[in-house]
């Protein structure tokens, strides 16, 4: 949609340049003449495109995240009524009774299911400068057996393996002392290796091994005990990206959490999950559960990103009558300065409209030098991470977002950029058509 | 006055230019205002107290905290064992319960997360309510009155009011979600907390709350609610200065009686700052890249403004220097008209925006985590002509200078 737009804005922008009579260069002179105004001019639109890419690449990766999570084929079931899994409480029996359910896939033998129990926790990172303790929020998943749920999830490690049957190892095998307690085992997404490695001592950092994220064999605390990274979840973009993973009958007893909160269920595909989903919601009679295709309950937490969409459309529009008054000053400016070029122009039998679209292409150039740059600079975010929240009515999570600067970001911002230009150009052009050669003159 | 005068008429010489400077500064100091709002709220929130400020208690380890009411009266004396130990001034409950107006369609205008509570505490431990106008605090104090009174009364924020689509006097529904399923509460509402930081709130009494829980057991052949014996969310307590604070919490944090699960106490400013530690790269954002983003637009614009007018004036400028005007009062002459413009512009913008969004709107509707509306401070109304005024002066430093610097001889010669 937004580049089929772009391509109109661009085909009526190459039009005016093809039926405008008056050479384009007379006006990239004139630019060229009265630099400083232009340049500031189009540094007015650098700023507020850029901001905008900025912006709209935040949301682009909030998006991304719920939209790309998930299995199409796969039913997350949660106790009836619970509306996101930190609040879900289901016991192990029902848990077993739904694994054999006969639309769940079987691979040797081994329903395709993981039985879950995921927990937000507190941790107190290091102190900040100004002395005060605050907390952050970790969020914890118990998994039972961790090749099979990064298959029903599929992911994959990026490095190292996954945590043993134990889910434990000897604090010695650590650098620790042997008389410690043993280290839990954790596998770490991506987002959260970076950001537990961000808030690191500078002692921790001056040893660290890699001084950008937590790394394998690297230790921190949650809880009463220390724990130890023994690999890294390939999970750039998803929501997984800023999970902790661990086993979960230690997440449990840790936490004081022995229900599961979350089963999630394979079906052979999205059809299947569909069936499944209706089934447990509607004829399973052994417990009371809400069930939501995995991909569907992740895309209920897009409503922060609605949110946040509908905060920048509303800064969008208020900076671009901003820039829009900003480029009418200027146009106004020009035309006051080039009265007598419009007379001249006029007398050598330039239409009045071969003036309008003169003025309203040259206005249209400031506003789309400024805007790509502002583009480009908002470029240099791509792949950028923020910490955030993703959220539906009644639940969320923290994230890692990525930014994601993609086509229609970039194709949105040149349209607004060249829809400013056109609009804060149109008056002062009409004001320049409408003028009088021999009046223009005198 | 004479310059008053000359600024006054050279400001209204290009109405048009003026007027146009003006929208863009009024713009994009509305954008400034709004976001400094959002910011200054957050800031307010986040900032230690050092006398007679609120502390909470909630579990230490796990989101959501669940602690066993039964900590609630020892709680409520900071976990004090010896006569020695330090005490709360006054303290609150806070028991969570969710419930929905419309079971079968979840949405965040149907369901209401309320707080069971003591109905009295209300009014001296619920931030911000020991100084509300007179005429709200009368009204609060009416509604405790009534909420008292009635066991299944409720006071609730504007923004359920709303959603409800009820009024004062009537009754309302509510169907419990999540871990509240199977408590299903009936109230009367009996007020409304006074408009902007609690619209989104609604509290009532707590033995109504326990009330219900044990009609469960009954209802269910002795089965416990599973939040029976979890229910108390957080303790509030009010403490006289940061030293009673600090004993309080070690207390707390230290007694036996709390081991399981085991607490945390920490500062109200603490508390929420650890809960927006989730958005603070997007806090950062807006404070370093939005807020600059426009401040540096307004700057250009205005500069360009400025400079335009300038360049048209240069004969003007050196005809002024020919009647005697020195180089520095042509200099404070542009730099007054930008001034006047841009604290104007500022002061009209950010007198709107208060007006608009505190009166029209009854705050910016923003939900950012448990905050939801944030209203416009009245510092604002000096933030406008500050920030219009020195965008002003400093794009128009420049040009100014340039005008302070026209050589009469060089502006004649091109004119002759």
């Amino acid at each position: 949609m937004i580049p089929t737009l772009l391509l109109i804005a661009v085909v009526i922008l190459l039009t005016l340049v093809a039926i405008g009579k008056i050479p384009l260069s007379y006006n990239l002179r004139n630019l060229s003449i009265r630099w400083k105004t232009t340049l500031m001019t189009s540094l007015a639109f650098t700023a507020v495109i850029g901001l905008l890419t900025v912006m709209m690449a935040f949301v682009g990766g909030m998006q991304q995240l719920t939209e790309k999570t998930g299995q199409p084929g796969n039913v997350v079931v949660m106790a009836d009524g619970a509306t996101d899994e930190v609040i879900s409480n289901i016991s192990g029996s029902d848990v077993a009774e739904m694994e054999s359910l006969p639309e769940v896939v079987r691979r040797n033998g081994r329903p395709m299911a993981s039985r879950e129990t995921y927990l937000v926790v507190n941790q107190p990172p290091a102190a900040k400068s100004d002395g005060r303790q605050r907390q952050r929020f970790l969020q914890l998943r118990g998994i039972e057996d961790p090749q099979l749920a990064a298959t029903v999830h599929g992911l994959a490690l990026l490095s190292g393996s996954w945590f043993s049957e134990a889910g434990v190892q000897s604090a010695s095998a650590a650098g620790g002392s042997a008389a410690a307690a043993p280290l839990v085992q954790a596998v770490l997404g991506e987002g959260i290796a970076h950001e537990l490695g961000r808030s690191r001592s500078r002692q921790e950092l001056a040893t660290a091994k890699n001084r950008e994220r937590l790394d394998l064999g690297d230790t921190f605390r949650v809880g009463n005990r220390q724990w130890v990274v023994v690999g890294v979840l390939k999970s750039v973009g998803l929501t997984f990206n800023s999970e902790i993973w661990a086993k979960r009958s230690l997440v449990a007893a840790l936490f004081g959490k022995d229900t599961y909160t979350s089963l999630v269920l394979r079906s052979k595909d999205a059809e299947g999950a569909q069936k499944l989903k209706s089934f447990l919601a509607h004829d399973y009679k052994k417990a009371a559960v809400e069930a939501q295709v995995e991909t569907e309950y992740y895309a209920t937490l897009s409503q922060t990103t609605a949110q946040f969409s509908y905060a920048i459309a509303f800064l969008a529009t208020v900076m671009s009558v901003g820039g829009i008054f900003g480029v009418m000053n200027t146009m106004f400016a020009a035309i006051s300065q080039r009265v007598k070029d419009i007379g001249v122009l006029r007398l050598l039998g330039y239409a009045r409209w071969h003036i309008l679209v003169s003025f309203l292409l040259e206005s249209m150039v400031i506003a789309l030098v400024g805007g790509l740059v502002g583009c480009g600079l908002g470029c240099l975010t791509d792949g950028w991470t923020a910490s955030s929240m993703v959220a539906s009515q009644s639940g969320g999570k923290s994230v890692v977002v990525q930014l994601a600067v993609s086509t229609n970001i970039i194709s949105t911002g040149i349209l607004l950029t060249l829809l400013m230009g056109l609009l804060g150009g149109l008056l002062p052009a009409l004001s320049a058509m409408r003028m009088k050669p021999l009046e223009a003159l005198r | 006055m004479t310059y008053l005068k000359l600024i006054f008429r050279n400001v209204g010489r290009n109405p048009l230019r003026s007027l146009l400077t003006a929208m863009v500064t009024m713009v994009l100091v509305f954008v400034v205002t709004v976001v400094w709002s959002i910011l200054f709220t957050l800031s307010l929130l986040t900032t230690e107290k050092s006398q007679n400020f609120r502390a909470m208690v909630t579990e230490r380890w796990s989101i959501p905290s669940r602690m066993p009411y039964a900590y609630a009266t020892s709680l409520s004396r900071g976990g004090a064992r010896h006569p020695s130990d330090a005490r709360p001034t006054d303290w609150m409950s806070w028991q969570f319960y969710g419930g929905t107006i419309d079971p079968g369609k979840l949405t965040r205008e149907s369901i209401m997360f309320c707080i069971a509570c003591e109905p009295d505490k209300l009014a001296t431990m619920l931030e911000g309510m020991d100084n509300l106008p007179a005429s709200d605090a009368a009204q609060l104090h009416r509604d405790i009155v009534k909420l008292k009174a009635k066991r299944q009364g409720i006071i609730v924020g504007h923004n359920h009011l709303i959603n409800t689509n009820k009024r004062v006097g009537e009754r309302l529904k509510l169907t419990g979600i999540a871990s509240f399923k199977g408590i299903d509460l009936e109230f009367e509402i009996v007020g409304v907390f006074p408009v902007g930081r609690y619209d989104s709130l609604a509290a009532f009494n707590r033995d109504y709350f326990a009330n219900e829980l044990d009609a469960y057991t009954t209802r269910h052949s002795g089965r416990k609610h599973p939040l029976a014996e979890r229910n108390l969310s957080i303790m509030w307590l009010k403490v006289p200065d940061t030293a009673t604070f600090n004993r309080v919490a070690a207390q707390i944090e230290s007694s036996p009686d709390f081991a399981n699960p085991a607490v945390k106490c920490e500062t109200a400013a603490s508390g929420i700052s650890s809960f927006l530690e989730a958005l603070r790269d997007l806090i950062w954002g807006v404070r370093y890249l939005l807020a600059p983003a426009c401040l540096a637009t307004i700057l250009l614009v205005i500069a360009n403004a400025i400079s335009i007018n300038v360049r048209e004036r240069r004969m003007e400028l050196a005809v002024m220097k020919v009647l005697g005007f020195r180089p520095y009062q042509i200099l404070v002459l542009v730099l007054g008209e930008s001034l006047m413009l841009g604290v104007s512009a500022g002061f009209i913008s950010s007198g709107l925006t208060y007006g608009v969004i505190n009166w029209g709107m009854g705050g910016l509707h923003f939900p950012l985590g448990f905050l939801d509306t944030f209203m416009i401070p009245k510092a604002a109304l000096w933030w406008g002509p500050t920030v219009g005024g020195a965008a002003a002066l400093l794009g128009s430093f420049f040009p100014a200078w340039s005008a302070r610097s026209v050589k009469v001889a060089d502006v004649f010669a091109k004119v002759a």
